[in-house]
């Protein structure tokens, strides 16, 4: 034990988390989680023979097979990364507790905020990890397929006599429904989510008494979160639709105690083929954020002055 | 610090935290919205279709997902021919992935071509009520792809499918005035072309459309003047269709000679112009051809038993064919 607890007592706050998160990082690894991308080889395979026939002329032919990557790849990493985020989280401390670890740690000088910090930082590092994984297999699957379906369409359009602007315009089109960038966005959109879902289950652990409460409580958020911007926009055009003062107030109150996921289904229009501008992605990555940083500080608020 | 102390700050600080965020969150909410990256809140009729459990999945940010598996249902309610879950399908799919161009095409060529076929060959139904049902078909197919339209504005493709739809020689006798469908047609096909991404066939897809719509000549003469000018449209349906516009335009018109200086030979000019006299389903006007096949084929010296103007045409079959017994 002291071989994993000295190095936490000693250096800066940043090499403290750093460690920690290493360790919860390997705790998690030995859980065997990446058995995980074995499943998510055969879903990014498997959906390639989703190829249903159709009306289709040369602008078309394939597009549904990329499209069907495409959305089975992004919503097994959306399931995988907001299980994993929640459970994994929900896990740690009653853990820690379990193996007396936490009583170690504790007892050295280490900042509960460096050791909440450090978790969550596995967490996430472990999430960040697989979601990478996941996403260079998708992008192999995806690349080969469209190469493949790129050049069935140019054959296509060549044997119609498509003059070479519309064949270029086919290209175009098609790369939008490949490997692109806007693609590697929506994967980090998808990460962003559940790192906002990661730090809301360690504050939910910090005053929880169960892991399975945890769990439950955070898939509950993680659920009515999609839904939060329906109770603002009832809240800001209250008094349209004749809602009384309670209703209202009710509105308010679930806008800003709930997350709002609803933005993060941009990732639907990206697997629909539409750009995702940089500005976006940098606007959620702000928003996941300033999640993550007040749901940790939240954390270690509660969490410092917790009796073990 | 006690308890409620702590409690009280922590949820002081979560409402204040919200309300931080919830201008932001509205704002990006908003411009998401407007430029269309996120689709609209599901319907609750949708919603109640899709099941419980599909619905919390499609709530959960995995709304293309959901349409993903709802598509391969309604694979399998065409394959048993169940038409109405095969609409019904659709109409949740496209709830659920509004900008995929693929569903409202696919849904659309279910109606309008599949069920329709259907009810043509179906024999198990009076003729009356297998009409009735084939015009329906095609009506919910092109609604449906309106409706597509309507949500993706700038997508040549829904357009040109549209265009395609209402002057095919199957589709267009559903509708009461072929002569409006033909000009909807060629308004469609425009709007296409003026997305500035469709391919050229677009283009001569709108004359072909225009060409057909009774007192439109002089517009659809002129757009062929244009698109004859560029080598690559040079078709032979276009350039029998120039010869039909430009004698509708002037009856005296020697148009063998012109048919000769649009196809080169005789030979071909023959070919051309027989192949566009036989082609009676499409409804494509035939002003000057008839003259100018028999002039041809006098230069070429066909016998008469041989000639063109001498075989029966095919009789446009319609519903009053399909629907007759």
């Amino acid at each position: 034990m002291s071989s994993i607890t000295e190095p936490i007592a000693r250096g800066s706050h940043f090499n403290r988390i750093l460690v920690i998160a290493g360790h919860a990082f390997t705790q998690l690894v030995r859980m065997k989680v990446f058995y995980f991308l074995a499943v998510f080889a055969v879903i990014a395979i498997a959906s390639n023979f989703f190829d249903l026939p159709q009306h289709e002329g040369p602008e078309s032919i394939g597009m549904n097979v990329l499209r069907s990557i495409k959305s089975w790849s992004l919503g097994t990493m959306t399931l995988f990364s907001v299980v994993l985020s929640i459970v994994a989280t929900a896990l740690l401390l009653p853990k820690d507790v379990e193996d007396r670890t936490l009583y170690t740690i504790l007892a050295k000088p280490v900042p509960r905020f460096d050791y909440l910090a450090g978790k969550l930082l596995g967490v996430l590092i472990l999430v960040f990890v697989s979601l990478a994984m996941m996403d260079v297999l998708m992008t192999v699957v995806l690349q080969i397929r469209s190469s493949m379906i790129l050049t069935q369409q140019i054959a296509m359009a060549q044997a119609q006599g498509w003059p070479q602007d519309a064949i270029e315009s086919l290209r175009a089109e098609t790369a939008q429904h490949g490997p692109n960038w806007a693609l590697q966005g929506a994967v980090f959109a998808v990460f962003l989510r559940a790192s906002i879902m990661a730090s809301l289950a360690l504050l939910i652990s910090t005053f929880s008494t169960s892991t399975l409460f945890t769990t439950i409580v955070s898939f509950l958020i993680y659920f009515i979160g999609h839904f939060q911007a329906d109770a603002r926009d009832a809240y800001l055009q209250a008094g349209q639709a004749g809602e009384g003062v309670f209703a209202r107030m009710a509105a308010l109150v679930f806008s800003l105690v709930l997350p709002d996921f609803q933005n993060f289904n941009v990732i639907d229009a990206v697997i629909e083929g539409q750009a995702m501008p940089l500005m976006v992605l940098v606007k959620l990555s702000l928003i996941g954020l300033y999640y993550a940083l007040f749901f940790t500080i939240a954390s270690w608020f509660v969490f410092a002055e917790k009796e073990f | 610090m006690k308890a409620w102390q702590r409690n009280g700050i922590l949820l002081a600080a979560l409402l204040a935290f919200g309300a931080t965020r919830l201008p932001l969150e509205k704002s990006l909410g908003d411009e998401l919205r407007k430029d269309g990256l996120v689709p609209p809140p599901l319907e609750i009729g949708t919603r109640d279709k899709i099941g419980q459990t599909s619905s919390a999945v499609a709530l959960g940010g995995l709304r293309t997902l959901v349409a993903t598996f709802l598509n391969l249902r309604a694979f399998s309610f065409f394959q048993e021919q169940r038409w109405e879950d095969v609409a019904d399908t659709f109409e949740m799919i496209v709830d659920l992935a509004p900008r995929t161009r693929y569903y409202w095409e696919t849904g659309s060529w279910h109606s309008a071509y599949n069920a329709a076929s259907y009810y043509i060959n179906n024999s198990s139904m009076p003729s009356l009520r297998r009409k009735e049902a084939w015009r329906a078909a095609i009506y919910r197919g092109r609604a449906f792809l309106e409706r597509g339209i309507r949500n993706n504005p700038g997508d040549w493709s829904l357009l040109s499918t549209l265009g395609f739809m209402l002057t095919d020689a199957n589709k267009f006798p559903a509708f009461r005035d072929p002569d409006a469908t033909f000009i909807t047609a060629a308004d469609t096909y425009q709007k296409a072309v003026d997305t500035g991404n469709a391919p050229a066939f677009v283009n001569r897809a709108q004359f072909y459309a225009l060409a057909r719509a009774k007192g439109r000549e002089t517009e659809a003469l002129a757009l062929a003047r244009a698109l004859y000018a560029d080598p690559k449209n040079r078709l032979p349906t276009l350039q029998a269709l120039l010869l039909v516009l430009e004698a509708h335009e002037n009856p005296a018109l020697d148009t063998a000679k012109l048919a000769v200086e649009l196809f080169g030979t005789p030979e071909r000019a023959l070919e051309a112009l027989s192949g566009h006299w036989q082609r009676t389903r499409e409804r494509f006007p035939v002003d000057g051809v008839a003259s100018a096949l028999g002039a041809l084929e006098q230069t070429l010296a066909v016998p008469p038993e041989k000639s063109i103007l001498n075989k029966p045409l095919q009789v446009p079959s319609g519903p009053d064919q399909w629907f007759s017994k």
